[in-house]
């Protein structure tokens, strides 16, 4: 009998702390997309040189990402980008854009993004992790072969080094062939 | 004793039968769940398994098909989708 109380009691107690914890309160409707990207957030597993941050906390669908390659031409920057995502993911990727204005093969001066996985070869069964980790490839391997700023990718086809030279200058905020960049170094 | 039942409840269980990955890629709901937009699982949800092998909900993998960027490609593998017949 008195071990039927106490577990009536415990029964109330949870009870109270799920409506504490704001369980049962009516919540708007959650999206499928919604659902999908709250369990590839909680299953990221990200190198640290990858920071996620969520200017809206009930925003789970527009965020900030940064990448600090500690390898490569690119080492020593910060390089920042938006994510978008809208209602049809996992069926459409997400619309990934750099915020600076940066000296990259892949990336055009507005800030677009060229990286395969994004576009072309796109499937559902990615998940952010994958795409997070796939940018910050493009730093530690950028592409000559599939470029959105064409003059930088023949720089690199013709000149690695002096493509290199070019990064390390652009990155401070200097010119490249009279374009001036951001300064994105840490 | 003479026993008589007035009433029996029966309960019971169900799987589907695919036991390779537990989770649809696509929504990554379990596949006894149901789709995002199914309120049923099991048959009204049901699953649907490719030449490839891959098993995905039925109504997760013609969302995928229809969208234009898919080019009628398994999401997983990028076969041609094609349903397995057995
Ligand atoms: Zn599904
Ligand atoms: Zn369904
Ligand atoms: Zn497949």
């Amino acid at each position: 009998m008195l071990k039927i109380w106490s577990m009536k009691q415990q029964q109330q107690q949870e009870q109270k702390e799920a409506a504490a914890n704001g369980d049962g309160v009516v919540k708007k409707k959650v999206t499928a997309a919604q659902i999908r990207v709250q369990k590839d957030l909680t299953e990221l597993s990200l190198p640290s040189t990858i920071k996620t941050q969520f200017p809206n906390p009930d925003d789970l669908l527009n965020f900030l990402v940064s990448i600090e390659p500690d390898e490569g031409m690119y080492q020593g920057g910060r390089f920042n980008f938006t994510f978008k995502i809208n209602n049809n993911f996992p069926h459409e990727p997400p619309k990934v854009k750099c915020t600076q204005k940066i000296y990259h093969p892949n990336i055009d001066l507005e800030g677009n993004v060229c990286l395969n996985i994004l576009r072309e070869d796109w499937k559902p069964v990615l998940n952010l992790n994958a795409v997070l980790v796939g940018l910050q490839y493009l730093f530690l391997e950028p592409n000559a072969s599939d470029p959105l700023n064409k003059d930088a990718a023949l720089d690199l086809q013709r000149n690695r080094d002096g493509f290199k030279r070019n990064v390390r200058s652009s990155m401070a905020g200097g010119a490249v062939a009279g374009e001036r960049f951001d300064n994105v170094l840490r | 004793m003479k026993v008589t039942i007035d009433k029996w409840i029966g309960v019971s269980t169900w799987h589907w039968n695919h036991a390779q990955d537990e989770v649809c890629g696509i929504c990554r709901v379990a596949f006894d769940g149901t789709c995002p937009t199914c309120k049923y699982p099991g048959d009204d949800c049901p699953l649907i398994i490719g030449e490839c092998k891959h098993a995905f909900h039925m109504h997760c993998l013609l969302k995928w098909l229809t969208t234009e960027s898919s080019k009628g490609l398994c999401p997983m593998c990028r076969r041609r989708f094609k349903t397995a017949t057995e």
